[in-house]
């Protein structure tokens, strides 16, 4: 009895344990599977010109080295620089931009993929670009090509209000605008999953009047609250970067692409200790939960792999061609991937060269016409009379 | 005479010669006031060789010869330069030829000693082969020079009083480039002044003799279009150098007046200014020979002097062509007005064509408008020499009218 009592015992147990490791192990595998996203995109904005907002662009660029080491190509980041810093008449350091002061951080690097520039990056491109709704001569680097199963990651920084950013110090973008833009996106299936951040004055404002799913939105000042910017660099003259991005960028200079932080963490950069204003965020729309979604959802691009033991079958896709009857004298060779173009047709035939001759009739005609003419002016006999 | 020409012809061999050889040759064949797309060398290698690969020459834009040159250069696209100082020779030649014939009439022993008309041959041909316009337009190897001496061989041959050669060498000089169609009225007033036709609508012989020479033109016309067909197979050459002609479509700027007019106007008023501007060639011929029909030769100079201001792409080739005729009327000097501002605006756009192109191509400071004014200044001046040489020539004639009127009534 008691040995029976042992024995369920120790089955409950055991299937206890296995209960709780298979849920563990779906747990992290479920966790690992289950942003179903497929790409990443980024389309990060700065919108502020001349030379004393340098910060707002060192924000960008160092958002923009962050997402690029983390794993995003150029090709799915949109970057959309309002001003050129780095060749900027007033820099002393030219094409550098730096987040550091004492220089010891130089976010332009040698790379740096500029697709919106100057005055090009405008409240009415930013939005096309947010819905796709460009002219047909866009390149592509200049669109956003993504789908129902892209990550977006959207950073805005620059100077903006209650309700408003301010592009170009001539024209604004409503939060209303906005949030009715990432509704066309959702709508368009444009976008899986969408995080947003965006560093200016009373940034909060920006992401209230979102309405679509699958937002998620960081901000890093409440309304009524400035973000501040961080520390001047007395060699370049200006401050060089803002304390939520500059908070920011070093916390992503901490995550690599195996990192497993998650958003919790992002939430907790730059508390108002350090930032003087009070960050903000908004997950109510956003259907997973914010402590499951790792950094590199949105900030990198982590490929799924699945391992397989299995062995597959390739059957052979390419069939020999088939041998036409009557072919022509130049020998066709079976085609092989490598010999896709029949160089042997192309290089050992040299164009004919030969001349083109007139007709034999027209030559004969001319000449009989000449001669006709000729004798009939001058006679035969007169013919002394010219030689 | 025959010391002196040598003598010119060498200087003026040795020095295209001189200019083929150097460096200059390249920058001059390319430069638009003395090439046009109708005769610029470069098109004819163009067509060559594209005959050479198979293809016809006349698809696309690029050629627009005819096929008698095609037929011409094919053997001597090597030795071109040597063919167009020949025709260069034979201009001289015509030239020449030409002055030593001049028909009594047209000029006046009373006013002009023998010993001036001795000379005026050798002038001509100075003017001809010494003249700038000449000389830059042999070294670029337009085939303007050909046509030139197509047509100064048809003068000489009119002069010479043969129909039929006058005839068949009008036919190829249309044939080459339509406008000389507006020389059939001189030449058909000259020979009914030779053969003491009076030129009355009414009288038969009249008829007789202008539907001989019209059915001489026309027939060589028809003969030389049919060859140009059997040489290559095709009709294809009409749209491409008649039609090229009428309808103008190369823009490309030339000291013409066609190319900026165009350049701006609207698509839907081409057509009704093409055939304005086209018809304003033409037009001058019945009132001019209405006014000339006792001097012929000078109605020819006239005709070359409206063709050449007022064609779809004149180059300077057929300036000099012109020019070169001035001589002739050495009688008329006496009396020319405004002969310095003219030479003056003449010599001035000349200088101007080149610098302004500069300017407006390369420099990028001035535009077309300013390579235009230049254009139009240039014709002025050539309207000027025109209508100078014109007003003198009624002004001599009236003199001499008075002159002799006198002179009869001394007697």
């Amino acid at each position: 009895m008691s040995h029976d009592l042992l024995q369920m015992h120790l089955k409950a147990v055991i299937s206890c344990l296995v209960i709780v490791l298979y849920k563990v192990h779906t747990t992290k595998a479920g966790q690992f599977f289950s942003s179903g996203h497929t790409n990443n995109w980024a389309v990060l904005v700065c919108t502020s010109r001349f030379w004393f907002n340098y910060r707002h662009v060192a924000n960008t660029l160092s958002v923009y080295r962050s997402v690029k080491r983390l794993g995003i190509p150029d090709s799915h980041i949109v970057l959309m620089l309002a001003d050129d810093m780095a060749c900027n008449y007033r820099n002393p350091k030219p094409a550098t931009v730096f987040s550091h002061k004492n220089m010891e951080l130089n976010v332009y690097g040698d790379d740096v993929e500029v697709d919106y520039r100057g005055y090009e990056v405008t409240v009415e491109n930013f939005l096309r670009v947010l819905t796709g709704r460009l002219p047909p001569s866009t390149p592509r680097s200049k669109r956003l090509l993504s789908d129902d199963r892209s990550n977006i990651l959207i950073y805005l920084t620059g100077h903006g209000g209650n309700g408003f950013l301010k592009f170009q110090d001539s024209e604004e973008i409503s939060n209303m605008e906005l949030a009715d833009a990432f509704e066309q996106m959702w709508q368009k299936r444009r976008y899986n999953e969408l995080l947003f951040i965006i560093d200016t004055c009373q940034g909060a404002s920006m992401y209230e009047r979102f309405y679509s799913p699958n937002l998620m939105a960081l901000a890093s000042s409440q309304v009524g609250e400035d973000s501040l910017s961080h520390q001047p660099d007395l060699g370049i003259g200006v401050h060089l970067m803002d304390k939520y991005t500059f908070y920011l960028l070093e916390f992503l200079e901490e995550v690599h692409p195996a990192s497993q932080a998650n958003m919790n963490d992002l939430f907790k950069v730059c508390p108002q200790s350090q930032c003087v204003s009070t960050p903000g965020h908004r997950t109510d729309l956003f259907q997973r939960d914010p402590g499951s979604v790792l950094i590199t959802d949105f900030f990198g691009s982590v490929r799924k792999v699945e391992i397989t033991k299995d062995t597959i079958n390739l059957t052979s896709p390419v069939e020999p061609p088939i041998k036409r009857s009557g072919s022509s004298d130049i020998q066709i060779e079976s085609l092989t991937y490598v010999d896709q173009l029949p160089v042997a047709e192309i290089i050992h035939q040299k164009p004919k060269q030969k001349d083109w001759h007139p007709p034999d009739g027209f030559i004969l005609g001319l000449w009989t016409l000449i001669l006709l003419v000729f004798f009939q002016t001058y006679g035969i006999k007169h013919l002394k009379h010219i030689f | 005479m025959a010391a002196p020409l040598t003598l010119l012809l060498i200087v003026a061999v040795t020095i295209r010669a001189v200019l083929f050889r150097s460096s200059l040759a390249e920058l001059i064949s390319a430069r638009v006031e003395v090439v046009s797309p109708l005769n610029a060398w470069k098109r004819v290698v163009e067509g060559l060789a594209l005959l050479d690969l198979g293809v016809s020459p006349y698809s696309g834009d690029v050629f627009h010869e005819t096929p008698l040159m095609i037929y011409l250069f094919h053997f001597t696209v090597d030795y071109a330069e040597i063919v167009f100082i020949v025709s260069a020779y034979f201009f001289r030649k015509q030239k020449y030829a030409l002055e030593s014939d001049r028909y009594s009439a047209d000029c006046l022993e009373l006013l002009r000693s023998p010993k001036e008309m001795f000379y005026i041959p050798l002038k001509v041909a100075m003017f001809y082969l010494l003249n700038p316009f000449t000389i830059l337009s042999c070294v670029a190897k337009s085939t303007c020079g050909l046509n030139n001496a197509i047509i100064a061989l048809f003068i000489f041959c009119t002069l010479k009083g043969s129909a039929l050669l006058s005839g068949i060498l009008l036919a190829l000089a249309t044939y080459q480039s339509i406008y000389p169609l507006t020389l059939f009225a001189p030449a058909l007033l000259f020979f009914l002044q030779r053969l003491y036709i009076p030129v009355n609508l009414r009288r038969s012989s009249f008829w007789f003799f202008t539907l001989q020479y019209a059915f001489m033109y026309v027939g060589s016309l028809v003969v030389i279009t049919g060859l140009s067909f059997f040489l290559l197979g095709s009709w294809d050459f009409i749209p491409s150098v008649y039609g090229f002609i009428f309808s103008v479509p190369d823009l490309t700027p030339n000291i013409g007046l066609f190319w900026y007019f165009f350049a701006e106007m609207f698509e839907h008023f081409r057509l009704f200014f093409s055939c304005v501007f086209q018809i304003n060639v033409f037009f001058y011929t019945i009132p001019l020979s209405i006014k000339l029909k006792e001097h012929p030769v000078f109605l020819i100079f006239m005709q070359i002097a409206i063709i050449s201001i007022f064609k779809s792409y004149p180059t300077v080739g057929d300036v000099a062509l012109y020019m070169a005729f001035l001589p002739a009327w050495s009688h008329l000097y006496r009396f020319l007005r405004n002969i310095f501002l003219v030479s003056c605006v003449l010599l001035a756009c000349s200088a101007l064509f080149p610098v302004l192109w500069h300017l407006w191509i390369y420099a990028g400071s001035a535009n077309s408008n300013f390579y235009y004014a230049i254009t139009l200044l240039f014709n002025f001046g050539q309207v000027k020499v025109f209508t100078t040489t014109w007003l003198t020539n009624c002004e001599w004639k009236n003199r001499w009218r008075n002159k002799v009127s006198l002179f009869i009534n001394l007697y």
